[in-house]
């Protein structure tokens, strides 16, 4: 490929990309306010819902950067095409550690092992938080912990994105050996990290319970919303040049058929720890199943099995299905929202005996999703939409109809 | 000018799939000698008789068995299941490489598995016969085996559905048939091969009827195509459901030690370890006698070795959440098992455990030593040593202190319990030698597609 | 028109690429039973031949169907019906337990449809078969291609396809004996 080809082709996004950040931040700012206000009126509501849509972007944003890190050390079309999507939505860890501030705002509204022990009346519960609170889930420990979480992912970011905007100029010098040696440990560190953050955020809500797999099925979710939010933006950017002469059917059809893994992944892990608890019987753990299944929440779990699985899989097995990005996004979307509906599923029912939605379940999600979009797509627009001097991007840079 | 620096990569250095050089004809001919005309060594007699040696012994083992009942192995109460239950994890988990390699690297569109994808189906093959011989004769009376399935019967019984045990029954027949399915219909163009090279009448009629008169026409290829296509698609969850349900075996259960929600991709993940372990085990030696260098080159030797240590690092993780959980929940059984394994009878077995698996294969980050084919097989040596030793944890470390003291008890492995085992490497062994002598060992009708001349041009 | 004791006329050919071409050139000429061999599978050339529903997938679908519901079905009836027995307090219709076994019996009726319905619709096996008398084609399964016009073809004529094919400018050309 010649220099002149990739002069030629203006590689920024398209300045709608621009307009839709700052409607986006727009609406994440008034709800931002309504939250706000809500916040101090129902602050236990408001919390809840804090931590759950603080998780569900936090998913996109890691799992991003975890989709990236595998394409370093895989290669491929399908990686490249969405590979400033996806470094995009990494780089807005910065808005999310200080998103994570608020949460330490609500911690004893959150976590029972943050108040007072001798507020709690369950005598077993309270023996058993003394065993464990005093050493590891402290407000001490649980903000030591943050800070490494994120200085890892920050520190993976930083390094990921740097050696990513060399590759826009032509004097560039071949970084794929550098991105590689840093992604398999890189893996290796969210892998763990993620279980840990997991585990601290999410699972401890409930002191004595614990499952094995839970940082895999977070980390999963993570991923898989994540393929499905580079669906989403890959597709508004088909729109226009240059995303609408770069992205060809095989490359949709590889993200159809990664979306299909992911989701299968997903049941699988979610299935094995079902049957794995079911069978087992034993009362320290099927209570956790026996607040989702019960109250009302037995209609979420069940509606979860048909539509974050069943139907989706049924769709992907389709070809022409997975090849067409204008009908792949619309089940990325409802699988983006699945995700949402899935984490609502693991921490509502901690609050909450009986099925029940909030004013803060609807409105917190848009003020959060709103900031971090508006962030997302001021960082799409800023760099091109594909790193013409990689060597690996010649690939994607031949046009469509050649 | 393009003003690019002309980048050095990674990429360029790697070495090739198959050498330069080839036709369709000298891949045909340099593969299908190996069968056909190249005049069996006294190495091969050697290894086959020694390996043959070591079946008969197991044979005689069972034999024992048969006559004088399990009490001849170690196994006592409160460890029933020892040195049956470790071998069959253990093999079993080694076939899985064989069907990852086939099937999931074929939906990949990983290429450079067409030359070793033969020879690690074979793997598996054999590695699930081995495997499936110990819950048959763990049974107790190995004639009545067939009870296991569901038969129409004069007791008027039925298995019991709520039991993994029985799910591993439908498991691994399904798991031995799929395989055995897939190979011969990967075999059959090649088997028309041999039929039309073979110059020895006895052995054109035998390759004549296993090829069921294939003649490569363009409409069975395309139905072939996707017949093969289509059964790469469910090997692909296959082979994880079955080292899923092995692991059920032991997670659906209440013992502490087994009963965790970590265990099915844990158990996935050690199984294609051990089996990518033993893949290399294997090829190094053979691409060495039969002089592959040229098809099963240092890219699959470093290829392979990624695969290890990327599942090595999943059972890494395995340990360590296992072990964080074992003590974050405050579970006194949970954390017994914990420090059993740490401070316990066997915890030298542990401790090796951890070495075999975690530490030395870390060598493997390490470019250098991911094309050396001695230290990929030291490493692989070193793993199955380990992977094997993780189901002796697994199972006998659990069982053998039981939650109350006055059960407590200890596992002697007998000599028949090592006669067997060894054996049925020796049963393993010997069906590979078998299989190089009589079978091309690498897919010569996917070697041809690899070819550049096998590109259509415009 | 076929002729007595002719199967069809065969041209043998170098590379793929000069039989997918050979291929597209016979099907423009009007003939439609035509069949091309090689000693591995190559991209188009069973379209280029006029081949164009593959009934695989169909098959498959349906043979994991029967095997899912058979598997679900039997598990039922055991457990619920026939030998209905309490273990562990569970219910008789246990079916988180049940579906392992289900998942299992879909993939082997599935693929034991797969390979069975692959040889059925090809019609193996087949121990004879008149282009095997055409010695040269023993090198079928090695390095060189071949293209058949069948006799039972309606264009087919000894003279015009002969020569026909030889405008292909194959590497020989044989009659092939019924």
């Amino acid at each position: 490929m010649s220099p002149a080809r990739v002069d030629n082709l203006d590689l920024m996004a398209p300045p709608i990309i621009r307009t839709i950040g700052r409607r986006s931040l727009v609406v994440g700012l008034i709800f931002a306010a309504l939250s706000l206000i809500g916040a101090f009126i129902r602050p236990d509501q408001f919390f809840r819902a804090y931590l759950l849509s603080f998780m569900a972007w936090l998913g996109v944003c890691l799992g991003s950067m975890a989709i990236l890190m595998l394409r370093h050390l895989t290669k491929g079309g399908w990686g490249m095409i969405i590979r400033r999507i996806l470094g995009a939505a990494m780089r807005t860890l910065p808005l999310l550690a200080l998103l994570f501030i608020p949460i330490f705002l609500g911690l004893p509204k959150l976590y029972i092992w943050a108040r007072p022990l001798d507020s709690i009346s369950d005598q077993h519960l309270r023996e058993h938080l003394q065993q464990v609170t005093q050493s590891y889930l402290s407000v001490s420990g649980f903000a030591i912990r943050a800070v490494i979480y994120f200085v890892i992912w920050g520190g993976l970011i930083f390094f990921l994105t740097r050696w990513s905007s060399e590759q826009d100029h032509p004097s560039a010098r071949d970084n794929s050996t550098r991105f590689k040696a840093l992604s398999g440990p890189g893996l290796v560190l969210y892998g763990f990290t993620i279980s840990f953050a997991a585990i601290d955020w999410v699972m401890s809500i409930d002191p004595s319970w614990i499952s094995t797999i839970y940082g895999l099925s977070f980390l999963i979710g993570e991923v898989l919303s994540a393929l499905c939010f580079a669906v989403v933006v890959e597709r508004i950017l088909f729109r226009y040049k240059p995303m609408s002469e770069l992205l060809k059917p095989d490359y949709v059809h590889d993200h159809g058929k990664l979306m299909l893994a992911f989701i299968m992944v997903w049941a699988y892990f979610a299935f094995s720890q079902w049957l794995i608890i079911w069978a087992g019987n034993l009362p320290d753990e099927i209570t956790w199943y026996m607040r989702r299944l019960n109250g009302g929440w037995g209609y979420v779990g069940l509606f979860l099995v048909l539509f974050h699985f069943a139907v989706p899989f049924v769709f992907l097995l389709s070809r022409p299905f997975k090849r067409d990005v204008t009908r792949l996004v619309w089940l990325a979307i409802w699988i983006m929202l699945m995700r949402y509906l899935d984490l609502y599923w693991m921490i509502e029912p901690n609050f909450s005996q009986k099925l029940s939605v909030t004013w803060a379940d609807v409105v917190v999600p848009f003020a959060v999703g709103g900031l971090w979009l508006g962030y997302f797509f001021h960082n799409l627009a800023s760099k091109p939409l594909v790193p013409a001097y990689d060597v690996s991007a010649n690939e994607v840079l031949e046009p469509v109809h050649d | 000018m393009d003003e690019r620096t002309e980048p050095v990569t990674a990429e360029r250095e790697r070495a090739p799939v198959i050498e330069p050089g080839y036709t369709f004809g000298s891949v045909t001919d340099k593969i299908s000698s190996i069968v056909l005309t190249r005049p069996t060594s006294n190495g091969w007699f050697f290894g086959f008789g020694l390996a043959f040696l070591l079946t008969m012994m197991m044979l005689y083992a069972i034999g024992y068995l048969c006559v004088r009942g399990t009490g001849i192995w170690g196994v006592t109460i409160p460890i029933g299941w020892g040195f049956a239950i470790v071998n069959f994890v253990w093999w079993i988990g080694i076939g899985h490489a064989g069907t990852l390699i086939s099937a999931i690297l074929l939906l990949l569109r990983q290429s450079w598995r067409n030359s070793i994808n033969r020879f690690a189906e074979a793997m598996t093959l054999f590695a699930v016969a081995s495997a499936g011989i110990f819950p048959l004769i763990h049974v107790g009376r190995p004639w009545l085996a067939y009870w296991l399935f569901p038969y129409p019967n004069t007791m008027k019984v039925w298995p019991q559905f709520r039991s993994p045990l029985i799910w591993d029954v439908f498991a691994v027949s399904t798991y031995a048939t799929i395989s055995l399915l897939f190979w011969f219909i990967g075999l059959i163009p090649d088997l028309a091969t041999l039929r039309d090279r073979s110059t020895n009448h006895a052995s054109r009629i035998i390759y004549g009827i296993l090829a069921m008169g294939w003649r490569g026409s363009a409409r069975h290829w395309h139905r072939y195509e996707t017949a093969y296509l289509l059964l790469a698609g469910l090997a692909t969850p296959l082979v994880l459901s079955v080292h899923t349900v092995v692991s059920f075996d032991f997670a659906i259960g209440i013992v502490p030690g087994w009963h965790t929600t970590i265990f099915p991709p844990y158990f996935v993940a050690g199984a294609i370890y051990s089996g990518f372990a033993m893949v290399l085990m294997l090829s190094i030696p053979i691409r060495k006698i039969f002089q592959l260098e040229d098809f099963i080159t240092e890219r699959h030797l470093q290829n392979s070795a990624k695969v290890m240590l990327a599942t090595g690092l999943i059972v890494a993780y395995g340990y360590i959440i296992e072990g964080f959980m074992g003590w974050y929940s405050g579970n006194r059984y949970d954390g017994f098992t914990l420090w059993n394994r740490l401070h316990g009878p066997y915890a030298f077995f542990y401790y090796m455990l951890l070495i075999c698996n975690i530490v030395i294969p870390q060598v493997l980050w390490i470019p250098r030593l991911r094309s050396s084919p001695i230290w990929l097989f030291l490493v692989s040596g070193v793993v199955l040593v380990g992977m094997w030793l993780e189901r002796f944890i697994i199972v006998v470390v659990s069982l053998h202190r039981d939650f109350l003291t006055s059960s407590w008890g200890m596992y002697y492995p007998t000599r028949w319990d090592w006669m067997t085992y060894i054996g049925t490497i020796g049963m393993f062994l010997a069906a590979m030698f078998l299989f190089v002598r009589v079978l091309p060992m690498i897919s010569i009708f996917e070697m041809r597609t690899l070819l550049p001349e096998a590109e259509v041009k415009e | 028109m076929r002729r007595a004791g002719t199967y069809g006329f065969m041209a043998e050919f170098d590379s793929p690429t000069s039989l997918v071409a050979a291929a597209h050139r016979v099907q423009q000429a009007g003939y439609r039973k035509v069949d091309a061999y090689s000693p591995f599978p190559i991209e188009g050339l069973a379209e280029a031949v006029g081949f164009h529903r593959d009934e695989m997938p169909l098959v498959v679908l349906i043979g994991g169907l029967i095997g899912g519901i058979t598997g679900y079905a039997m598990q039922y009836w055991m457990s619920v019906i026939s030998y209905p027995i309490n273990v562990g307090g569970k219910p008789y219709h246990s079916w988180p337990a049940f579906i392992i076994v289900t998942f299992e019996m879909t993939i082997l009726f599935a693929g034991i449809s797969a390979v069975l319905g692959m040889l059925a619709l090809n019609g193996l096996p087949m121990p004879y078969h008149p282009v095997f008398n055409v010695p040269r084609f023993a090198f079928a399964t090695k390095d060189r291609f071949f293209l058949i016009v069948f006799s039972s073809d309606p264009k087919y004529s000894s003279i015009e396809t002969r020569r026909f094919l030889e405008s292909l400018s194959p590497r020989s050309i044989a009659e092939v004996p019924d």
